[in-house]
């Protein structure tokens, strides 16, 4: 029983190391305020406006404004997941973090429970400038329903960050913008600013294997927009989960290829 | 028992398109390393020090060969082996952003320590390795000399019963340097740490090192004690003179003389054997008129060695 305790322990401590690595980094440095402020309100306060200038009801509102909402928040949440091996690549640190016992899960959801938290206060500030701004009501459609777009989006966030540290330990540096382009990209195939029943056919076959595309249709459905597919929380929440297994998958396998390799001792030179 | 045993261990690392320039880094390396050692691992840049390091290690995976640390298989075990291992490496460098105390509660966390533990852990290394002045100083403001301290004090956080010291002295000054080989004394001493090192400094590796191994091309070429070594690789002794008016012309035609040098006023005569040689040399000078004002033996310095076998 205490063997089992301190297992726990451990593993509560080995993820706790790099949420607080995380937590440290997000208040030493001042871009990192930029990612939880500046980005975030220039979308809000830019998609805002152009709702107003479109004249759209406050339906239509709700439907762009929840996609400025999803893509800020998992973009913050998904680079913390990502800073976790990113931080070590800028810092030439790499082989350090893999000469200890530690597995993806703690480096994963370390890093993830800051992102979930930093994705939060997007999310609020967000709410209050669109409340504010533009009379938005982000509890609209309903609270359930907000709280499982929201772990819906955070749960992406993860897929997504783990995703990037496994393609910057298979192609090094070079990989590095992807932290920052994956969720535009998926994002755009998700339907962010609009059905996706007006992306081709060939794309909206893609859309579908999107789980952000299931966790939009099911908020948006709570505004009155009628959701393309039956279940969209369960199906998103389905299709998340495996892609969070891929991802983990896929991050071993590149831990391994690039021990193989010698990208992790390059990394750390 | 052995703390280290890697067997022909081979290692080639590919680059350029599709992986078709190759580059041997190890080619049959074998190395035994006893319990409680300090172990020395020298050779000239490239030899393939730091990527046998790096594979006993575990954040390198061997082509070929086996390897275990501590009984445990480095390739099917990393973790076992991680957790009672760490490395510190003279070009180490941790996130910018942190303390000398958060890089080391960092690492601790990943090793498993928390609370009054890691807190005690984390402030014993920060005084024994003088870095409480340091404190508040995040790790990119920090000079060289303290990074490498710090690097040192991360590695010894998990109180590792091997530890794996890659040039820990590079680029430092002979005071710091100094301090750095007196904790690794220290460590083998007080806690019987297995150690392996490499350097570029031949007195340090003969002042810390009970073993030392010269690798060359990915193989290790020898293996002994410093002085075991001088005399296995027979580069001869120097006899070094001050001769009244000069050496002879045919000096250098005397049995056992391999080669002569003039330092100076000096003549440097290497030869065989220093035992041998010395009455027969000064023998023969007094039979030619030559007067001795002075006469230096000295045995081979680890350097001419590594020289040597570095050749």
């Amino acid at each position: 029983m205490s063997s089992l305790a301190e297992g726990l322990g451990g593993e509560m401590v080995r993820t706790w190391a790099f949420a607080h690595r995380n937590i440290i980094m997000a208040r030493r440095n001042v871009f990192f305020l930029f990612e939880l402020t500046f980005w975030p309100g220039v979308a809000m306060l830019s998609h805002g406006l152009l709702t107003r200038f479109l004249h759209l009801t406050p339906q239509m509102t709700a439907f762009i404004l929840v996609g400025t909402v999803s893509l800020s928040a998992i973009q913050v949440c998904q680079l913390d997941v990502a800073y976790a091996v990113l931080f070590d690549i800028w810092s030439k640190s790499m082989k350090h973090q893999f000469l200890a016992p530690i597995r993806i899960h703690h480096l994963a959801i370390g890093s993830w429970l800051v992102g979930v938290a930093r994705g939060l206060v997007v999310f609020a500030l967000m709410a209050w400038i669109g409340t504010r701004a533009f009379g938005f009501d982000f509890v609209g459609a309903g609270l359930a329903n907000l709280l499982l777009f929201l772990l819906g989006c955070f749960l992406t966030a993860l897929a997504v960050g783990v995703f990037v540290c496994a393609l910057v330990l298979l192609f090094g540096t070079r990989a590095e913008t992807s932290a920052w382009a994956a969720v535009n990209f998926v994002v755009m195939l998700a339907g962010v600013y609009y059905p996706v029943s007006v992306l081709p056919g060939w794309v909206a076959t893609i859309s579908a294997g999107i789980p952000i595309t299931y966790f939009l249709a099911g908020v948006r459905a709570g505004y009155g927009f009628p959701s393309p597919f039956a279940h969209p929380f369960v199906t998103g929440f389905a299709l998340v989960f495996l892609y969070v297994v891929l991802a983990h998958w896929a991050l071993a396998a590149a831990i391994t290829r690039s021990r193989r390799s010698g990208l992790l001792l390059k990394l750390s030179e | 028992m052995l703390a280290v045993d890697a067997r022909d261990l081979l290692k080639t690392f590919r680059s350029g398109w599709f992986g078709r320039r190759r580059t041997a880094a190890l080619r049959g390396a074998t190395l035994q390393v006893p319990r409680g050692a300090i172990f020395g691992l020298l050779g000239p840049n490239g030899a393939g020090k730091t990527t046998l390091l790096s594979i006993l290690a575990t954040v390198l995976l061997p082509d070929g060969g086996s390897a275990s640390v501590l009984g445990h298989d480095v390739v099917r075990e990393p973790f076992a082996v991680r957790r009672r291992l760490n490395m510190a490496s003279g070009n180490a460098s941790f996130v910018w952003s942190l303390r000398p105390a958060e890089v080391l509660a960092f690492y601790g966390r990943l090793y498993g320590l928390s609370g009054s533990r890691l807190r005690q852990r984390v402030e014993e290394l920060i005084e024994r390795c003088e870095l409480g002045p340091h404190r508040k100083t995040e790790y990119n403001e920090l000079s060289t000399g303290l990074k490498q301290r710090l690097a040192f004090a991360k590695a010894l956080i998990n109180e590792p019963d091997v530890l794996f010291l890659d040039e820990p002295t590079l680029g430092l000054d002979p005071d710091v340097s100094i301090r750095i080989r007196a904790q690794v004394a220290e460590l083998r001493r007080e806690r019987g740490t297995t150690i392996i090192l490499t350097t570029h400094y031949m007195r340090e590796a003969e002042e810390l090192c009970d073993t030392i191994a010269f690798i060359k091309g990915g193989r290790i070429l020898a293996q002994g004690s410093a002085d075991e070594l001088k005399r296995r690789v027979r580069i001869g002794d120097v006899i070094a003179l001050r001769l009244d008016p000069g050496p002879p012309e045919n000096l250098e035609e005397l049995p056992g003389i391999l080669h002569l040098a003039a330092r100076g006023e000096t003549t440097e005569c290497t030869v065989d054997s220093s035992d041998k040689r010395l009455p027969e040399i000064l023998r023969w000078l007094h039979e030619q008129g030559v007067l001795v004002r002075d006469c230096q033996v000295r045995e081979p310095e680890l350097e001419e060695v590594f020289v040597e076998l570095a050749r």
